[in-house]
């Protein structure tokens, strides 16, 4: 009885800072508080906030671009994991460097996505040496695009490090039981790869993509480098709002930030109630 | 009583919903060695991490070297335990694995060191100190963690199916050196397995853990001739059961009419067990049994008959096994007959 | 066939991970570059000679970076392993529970967390400081960390220590002799992702730091802005540099200490 008190006592000391902020901001939010002079609490500043059309297209956007790269990232990392994992030196060569860009700095992935992808970058300069281009109007915009194939792609790139890990270790720890088994059933390679390797990956990398999905819906630095101006990714928008020279609507950048606090909770909590349906994988 | 060793006295441990142990006695002198054997749930493991005080018990005392040390932490109790498969500390080298319970006791280097090599000596790996615990094979790991448990001078080594996790190969090497180990050191020595030919071959005596408490502690010969309960005699693999009833000092079953043997008091409907080795089948055309199969074992042959109707196992001569189908004598040695009261 | 295949797909690998450095390198020196010349037409070497001669910030930004991200991986590591270990001695729901609570710190947008926490740090006199910001940059590190330790210590094999104990050791032994000591590639390991979530932060220093904490994220990030790829390139590239080392290091140091069975 001590032990779990004790236990989620400490959970609570590493929770508490994020209650502060989520306290802070909800007070912020309703005027109780705040960078403009306290008025008393009322809701209004939420709803006027939340009805505005620009703050759902940013949702939206940001939606879709955690989404698009969340499961670019991901079926790129299955398909190398299943195809690399032997003991050759082609296997090994193949996992050591596709982890390179595991620890580096998000940050750097949003230089090396303007250095690459943008107007002048690298990519529109080997288009043309390869004669696809003419002119660097002729290159597709990449950047600060309105569909952001640039930001999803730099965000893939990073991403795909960590997911290709994970799905690695999946492997290692039961894949090759599994495979023989369906294997000696008469279960052909290709229908192996779609009946129990693929199913068993995706489930093991089910929680890691949830948490890549959500770190990315709220990054900060990748967006802001490589996401439109219309419509602001949504922790573009956040900031912007904060640092609004209108004082008034400094404290609408609350709203902005439990609606991301929201958001990210409503990933974790749909996993866990997705994970508690399916039943166990170490049956 | 014995000075030292172990005395178990009552001891009483829940397994969360399950019954658990309970009224668990007993005692293990100086150098004596008993086996706690038992089918697999049935608690073993649970008895042995109680008496080192790994796990909370209910109710009971344990007592060490005549020491109470019931409420005693792990560390204090002169108890080592080893686990089935006991890990070496990996970050630590042979010798200082070895070293381990002398440093925390603070005893001086230059013993430490001394007394580490005698161990290490007496372990058979001599050279073995500076060594990394995964350089080893199986044997010599298994071998370590004796020599650094006997390195504790506990009165009592717990040891949790020492042998089964080894190679049968390696059996051999381990039992050898953990012999050697309480020859020379005498500690009171409880192992706890699943394997009766195991806790036959290690221990002085046997006490078998049945539903939750101790249905008998004997020496092997003993609890092998004369198990105390129908329950007891199951769980050894003995065959042959019939009922039958004692009448003027006679047991009268299907199989005819036996003399009770001396020195047991039996009277009323009981089972009679006729232990398979003292049954021979005799080849002979006019036999009253039939031979229904044979059955090859690395100890010997036996055939399994059926006379009036009663099967039973019989030990045959391996020169001449007879057939399935053919007819046989039976000789049955009354002396070994065992007579249980039937379970309700 | 096959094996032209997985060539192929080898290459694209091994040609993503490693060609983004060498662009970085290149971007890093870029002097005059027109359209569609693959390569820049000039070298200017001005964003490492002024850097090592003190005219650029990245120099000082780093050495900046670099105490930030030592003390984040050292104290979110201390706080984080006896958390873990409370945590992973749960049972059922209060182990989901604990760990759900040190989730929070690791899923909230660290945009968000940044607002809320920008006048509350202010108002206790942290705002724009070096320990401001250090407390920030623990928030989610202490989350993380628990999270890893969690998952290390609730499959934690007990044996050793169970031995450790009839051996003779009383809890404390066992802790330092024992558990810490088997322990010790985790806890290093642990200590470098704390390093590296302080040492790619953005939003919490921007916000908490007031931009008055000159870390090399925000320095890099300022030359992005005001355009200035080179010194950009640059700076990324000193971003990119420690985590690499700290990479290789590990695969070095990744002879396992396991436990041994016997």
């Amino acid at each position: 009885m001590r032990r779990s008190w004790k236990g989620l006592a400490a959970a609570g000391v590493v929770a508490a800072p994020v209650g502060v902020g989520v306290v802070y901001a909800a007070a912020a939010a309703v005027g109780l508080v705040g960078v403009s002079r306290p008025d008393g609490a009322s809701g209004q500043r939420v709803a006027r906030v939340l009805a505005e059309p620009a703050v759902w297209e940013s949702t939206l956007w940001s939606l879709w671009v955690a989404s698009a790269s969340t499961i670019l990232a991901g079926a790129a990392a299955l398909g190398t994991a299943a195809v690399f994992r032997g003991p050759g030196r082609l296997d090994r060569s193949a996992r050591s460097a596709a982890v390179l860009p595991l620890p580096i700095p998000h940050l750097v992935a949003g230089v090396l996505g303007l250095l690459i992808l943008g107007q002048s970058g690298l990519l529109g300069r080997a288009a043309y040496a390869l004669r696809l281009v003419q002119a660097p109007a002729d290159v597709p915009a990449l950047v600060y695009d309105g569909w952001g194939v640039g930001l999803i792609l730099t965000l893939a790139w990073k991403e795909f490090a960590f997911l290709v890990l994970v799905a690695w270790s999946a492997l290692a720890e039961r894949g090759a039981a599994l495979e023989e088994a369906a294997r000696t059933l008469g279960a052909s390679p290709g229908q192996t790869f779609r009946r129990v390797t693929a199913p068993v990956l995706l489930r093991a990398m089910l929680p890691a993509g949830v948490a890549v999905f959500t770190f990315i819906l709220g990054s900060f630095e990748v967006a802001a480098l490589l996401g439109p101006s219309d419509p602001l990714p949504l922790p573009v928008l956040t900031l912007e709002r904060y640092t609004d020279a209108d004082l008034g609507r400094r404290s609408d950048a609350f709203v902005l930030a439990l609606l991301g606090i929201g958001l990210a909770a409503l990933a974790v909590g749909g996993h866990e109630w997705a994970r508690s349906r399916w039943p166990d994988l170490e049956g | 009583m014995t000075t030292g060793g172990l005395v178990v006295g009552g001891l009483e441990i829940g397994f969360g919903d399950a019954p658990g142990l309970r009224a668990i006695s007993f005692s293990v002198a100086r150098a004596e060695r008993v086996a706690v054997v038992g089918a697999s749930g049935s608690g073993k493991t649970t008895l042995l991490r109680a008496v080192a005080g790994l796990v909370p018990i209910h109710r009971g005392t344990v007592v060490v070297g005549s020491r109470d040390v019931t409420r005693l932490p792990p560390e204090l109790r002169g108890a080592v335990y080893l686990h089935q498969s006991p890990v070496l500390f990996p970050h630590l080298t042979v010798g200082e694995n070895v070293a381990f319970a002398l440093r925390l006791r603070r005893v001086p280097e230059r013993e430490t060191l001394k007394r580490v090599q005698e161990l290490l000596t007496a372990v058979g790996l001599p050279d073995f100190a500076p060594r990394a615990p995964r350089s080893l094979s199986g044997g010599q790991r298994h071998r370590v963690a004796l020599a650094r448990a006997v390195a504790a001078a506990p009165e009592v080594l717990l040891l949790d199916e020492p042998l089964s996790a080894l190679d049968p190969t390696l059996r051999d090497e381990v039992r050898v050196a953990l012999l050697g180990l309480q020859a020379e050191y005498s500690p009171a020595l409880l192992l706890v397995t699943h394997d009766l030919d195991e806790a036959a071959l290690m221990a002085d005596r046997i006490a078998v853990l049945l539903n939750g408490t101790l249905a008998q502690v004997a020496p092997p010969a003993e609890l092998f001739q004369r198990p105390d309960s129908l329950a007891v005699a199951r769980f050894l693999g003995m065959r042959n059961e019939i009922p039958g009833r004692v009448r003027s000092g006679r047991f009268e079953c299907a199989l005819g009419s036996f003399p009770v043997p001396a020195g047991i008091s039996a009277a009323g409907e009981l089972v009679g067990i006729i232990p398979v080795d003292a049954v021979d089948v005799v080849p002979s055309p006019s036999g009253s049994a039939r031979v229904l199969g044979v059955i090859h074992r690395v100890q010997g042959t036996s055939v399994l008959v059926s006379r009036n109707g009663v099967e039973l196992e019989a030990r045959a001569a391996a020169s001449s096994t007879p057939k399935a189908g053919e007819t046989v004598d039976l000789r049955i040695y009354p002396e070994r007959l065992i007579l249980l009261p039937a379970i309700a | 066939m096959r094996s032209r295949l997985r060539l192929l797909m080898a290459g694209v690998v091994i040609l993503s991970a490693a060609l983004p450095f060498a662009v970085l390198a290149v971007g890093s020196v870029a002097g005059e570059w027109r359209w569609p010349a693959l390569v820049p037409s000039a070298i200017e070497g001005d964003a490492w000679t002024a850097t090592l001669a003190g005219g650029t910030r990245l120099g000082p930004a780093l050495l900046y970076s670099l105490a930030l991200g030592l003390a984040t991986g050292v104290l979110g590591t201390c706080v984080a392993l006896p958390v873990g270990r409370a945590i992973a001695e749960l049972h059922g729901w209060r182990r989901h529970l604990g760990a759900g609570m040190v989730f929070l710190p690791v899923a909230a947008p660290p945009i968000a967390l940044g607002t809320g926490l920008q006048l509350t740090s202010l108002s206790v006199g942290l705002g724009g400081t070096f320990q401001g910001v250090l407390l920030a940059h623990l928030i989610p590190t202490t989350g993380y960390l628990s999270l890893f330790f969690v998952g290390i210590l609730s499959v934690w094999d007990r044996r050793a220590e169970d031995e450790a104990r009839t051996l003779g050791a009383n809890p404390r032994q066992v802790l330092t002799r024992v558990t810490l000591p088997m322990l010790r590639p985790s806890i290093a390991a642990a200590a470098a992702l704390g390093f590296l979530i302080s040492w790619g932060q953005v939003p919490l220093t921007l916000l908490v730091g007031r931009g008055r904490v000159p870390t090399l994220p925000l320095e890099v990030f300022g030359y992005v802005q005001s355009g200035q790829e080179r010194f950009a390139a640059a700076g990324a590239l000193l971003l990119a540099l420690p985590p690499l080392l700290a990479l290789g290091a590990a695969r070095l140091a990744a002879r396992d200490v396991d436990v041994v069975p016997v």
